[in-house]
């Protein structure tokens, strides 16, 4: 599952804010207390997020019922590994605060830390 | 031919001859904005170099081609006058000019390579801020958005909007002055259009990666521009500040091992100069030298192409004439 456009983004943060499964009609009238938005544009973007699979759903008489694929802490799981990955690959650019270190530098930090509380 | 040759020659000095000189000059991280400076100095002149002899060499062919007779390859039969009988002749000369076409044509490949792997690279990375934003939450106050992840890590990710990343446990380990030490450094980092340079020098890097001059300099300019947003940091923040967060996330629970790549960012250097800061004659000393050198590399080509278009330099063509 790779990112989202800005709607289906907004669409999965609803589905995410829900303990239960969830429908069209539910997450449009939710939506619609926040922008001008058309029933069946958040029809097609869950039916969007369904075929790419961050969504998942069931038949419930005439409507399906969603429920995310991902839970918002297993999607952020996935960015951090991404994000810690980035090191050995040249096409994600990101600069962490901190980078890995080696054992070493790790001890020297530390004497470093212990010189700098008693100063 | 000469002001190709020439040119080749000085690009082959440079990426043989620098790498070692350049990297203990900026080892210590004084003056981390000029030493950043030199080192893309130094790659931009090696490329502008590869560049230039290609279109000098493609150039003189071409003319050579259009009018046979007194011409640069001609000059070439002179030098290699014990070589080049008149059946050679034409050899050599479709040689020569197959040499050109092939040296232009590796050109191309590596401005390609360079365009697709930094569309790749401005992809991804846009990409991943926008799942990040996506998962984080936003917290009133502070310009980044938190993940709910056990590692202690904070970065800044380019996209639209360009986005700073902090884990709910990195916010748990910093009190809030550092907190903001790290959201300082993170947005220098935005601010300074640091993700540019480090795109650049890395996809060369990975492109040409027998090369120690690219290498080397991919890795020494990532390092630096972590120093230049400690300075940016600590100028707000005080360099006491940001010394502390670095050692604060530091701490127990350590990103997995491996989990990153080993591009040596040297959080000990950086802790080092955070906790000593230079004595201003060093300072003066490390930015003279910095400047001297980055002029010197840029200066170089042209200097190079100057003297071998006048015939003054002794290497290629020009030792014919």
């Amino acid at each position: 599952m790779r990112g989202f456009g800005e709607l289906e983004a907004v669409v999965i943060e609803q589905v995410w804010n829900r303990e239960d499964k969830t429908t069209v009609r539910e997450v449009f009238e939710e939506l619609r207390l926040q922008r001008t938005i058309a029933y069946t544009t958040v029809m097609s973007t869950m039916d969007n997020l369904y075929r790419k699979g961050a969504l998942d759903r069931e038949r419930d008489g005439k409507a399906f019922r969603y429920w995310p694929t991902l839970t918002r802490e297993q999607y952020s799981a996935r960015v951090m590994r991404d994000a810690l990955d980035a090191g050995g690959r040249s096409d994600l650019v990101l600069t962490h605060f901190l980078e890995q270190m080696s054992d070493e530098e790790r001890a020297a930090l530390r004497r470093l830390a212990s010189t700098e509380e008693a100063g | 031919m000469s002001v190709a040759s020439c040119l080749l020659l000085y690009s082959l000095a440079v990426t043989v001859l620098a790498p070692r000189p350049l990297a203990r000059l900026t080892r210590a991280g004084i003056a981390p904005r000029l030493g950043v400076a030199m080192w893309l100095a130094a790659i931009g002149s090696v490329v502008a170099s590869w560049a230039t002899a290609a279109i000098f060499l493609f150039a003189e062919l071409v003319r050579d081609w259009a009018q046979p007779g007194d011409t640069v390859v001609a000059a070439c039969f002179t030098t290699l006058g014990a070589v080049a009988t008149g059946g050679a002749g034409l050899v050599l000369q479709i040689g020569l000019l197959t040499l050109a076409v092939l040296a232009a044509l590796a050109l191309v490949v590596l401005a390609v390579r360079l365009g697709r792997s930094l569309v790749r690279a401005r992809t991804s990375t846009h990409e991943h801020a926008r799942m990040a934003r996506l998962a984080g939450r936003r917290v009133a106050g502070l310009d980044a958005v938190v993940l709910d992840a056990p590692e202690r890590v904070a970065y800044c990710v380019a996209g639209r909007p360009h986005t700073v990343v902090i884990t709910r446990a990195a916010m748990d380990a910093l009190d809030q002055p550092h907190l903001h030490a790290v959201l300082a450094h993170e947005r220098a980092h935005l601010d300074g259009h640091h993700h540019l340079l480090l795109a650049v020098t890395r996809a060369l890097a990975a492109i040409l990666p027998a090369m120690t001059l690219f290498t080397l300099g991919a890795a020494e300019v990532a390092r630096l521009l972590e120093m230049c947003a400690d300075d940016t940091a600590a100028r707000a923040h005080g360099s006491r500040t940001v010394l502390r967060a670095l050692l604060a996330l530091s701490g127990a629970a350590p990103i997995p091992a491996g989990a990153l790549g080993a591009t040596g960012v040297g959080v000990l250097a950086r802790a080092e100069r955070l906790a000593a800061p230079s004595q201003p004659g060093q300072r003066w000393r490390a930015r003279l030298l910095l400047s001297a050198v980055t002029v010197l590399v840029i200066t170089g080509p042209v200097v190079t192409a100057m003297l071998a278009a006048r015939g003054l330099a002794l290497c290629g063509g020009s030792m014919a004439g």
